[in-house]
């Protein structure tokens, strides 16, 4: 071929813009570069139907030791996650709690006894004041009786 | 192509950071193309798939020695030309294939059978032609990333993909024509 123009650069992909323009401008008055594009790009053409393969397993690397991460970047990543923030709130509260004392056994007793004799005393000022207003009645009626059975002896 | 390069980016910086996930994204995304370069290149299925593990792990071992996170694909397949010519260089008295331009059989071809007549032709070529033509026609990459992924001129790589175009033009010539005559 006499012509000086790159026809595997052409069919490749490999020219710029203006190359493409002129090699295309040529070759649409030079059968001969027709015929060599053609060929080219017919050649092409049948290694594209060269079909591209699945890979028959998943390459994997999750499971392998290599690729875990470190402890301290175990430690590290996990400040930011939302399972850490939670254990921090719980072991917080757990911490809060045991700083500020929780009441012995002994005190919740003496607590529930001070609430009985409390309630007990209050039933027992409820009852004598009963028993004192009873008493002042049946005084009253005793003496109404009285007066008047002496005064029905003297008539 | 510009959303996946910057999403490949954005992979490699959590990969670098650690993130098992992240990298574990990146090699299903890459992993097909990968291992079809290394079985055209290798022809020999078992061969490819454990290049392509040993390619993964080495790109995770190396990656923060990438430079350019917008030049993975071609760190990532210079990787695996270089596992894969280690392989080959190991294995060299079997892999060797002798050079017949001898056309194929005639009769009508089917797209499978013309399929199978590329593989075939493709095996014709030697290693370094082979792997030219693997990188320019089925890869996409330019001559001058070729080159870098090589570690060879650009004038060798423009070379080997035309030296290789004019033998398959050739052994394939009878297939295409037949190929194309039975549309």
């Amino acid at each position: 071929m006499s012509c000086e123009y790159d026809w595997k650069s052409y069919a490749l992909g490999e020219m710029d813009r203006s190359a493409r323009r002129e090699a295309e401008a040529h070759a649409n008055v030079c059968p001969a570069c027709r015929e060599e594009l053609a060929s080219t790009r017919l050649t092409l053409d049948a290694l594209s139907t060269l079909r591209e393969e699945e890979i028959p397993r998943r390459i994997a690397f999750v499971s392998d030791q290599i690729f875990e991460p470190r402890w301290y970047q175990r430690a590290f990543r996990s400040l930011w996650s939302p399972n850490f923030a939670a254990a921090c709130v719980v072991a917080g509260a757990i911490l809060f709690h045991a700083f500020r004392g929780t009441p012995g056994q002994a005190v919740v007793n003496a607590q529930i006894d001070a609430a009985v004799s409390k309630a007990v005393a209050v039933e027992d000022a409820r009852y004598a004041e009963q028993f004192e207003r009873l008493a002042s009645q049946v005084n009253a009626r005793s003496e109404v009786f009285t007066r008047t059975v002496n005064r029905e002896v003297r008539q | 192509m510009i959303f996946r390069e910057v999403e490949d980016r954005d992979l490699i910086a959590k990969a670098r950071r650690g993130d098992v996930e992240a990298f574990n994204l990146l090699v299903s995304r890459w992993e097909k193309r990968v291992f079809n370069y290394l079985l055209r290149l290798l022809a020999n299925r078992e061969d490819a798939l454990d290049v392509t593990q040993d390619v993964f792990l080495k790109a995770y071992q190396n990656l923060s020695k990438l430079d350019d996170a917008a030049r993975f694909a071609g760190w990532l397949f210079r990787i695996a030309h270089n596992e894969a010519f280690s392989l080959l260089r190991r294995k060299r008295p079997e892999s060797e294939l002798p050079l017949e331009l001898k056309p194929a059989e005639t009769g009508r071809l089917l797209p499978l059978e013309l399929s199978l007549a590329v593989e075939s032709a493709l095996k014709r070529l030697n290693e370094d032609q082979r792997e030219a033509v693997l990188l320019k026609v089925y890869q996409g990459f330019k001559f001058d990333e070729i080159a870098q992924i090589l570690d060879c001129p650009v004038s060798t790589v423009k070379s080997r993909v035309y030296t290789a175009l004019e033998l398959l033009k050739t052994v394939l010539a009878p297939s295409v024509m037949r190929g194309a005559g039975s549309e």
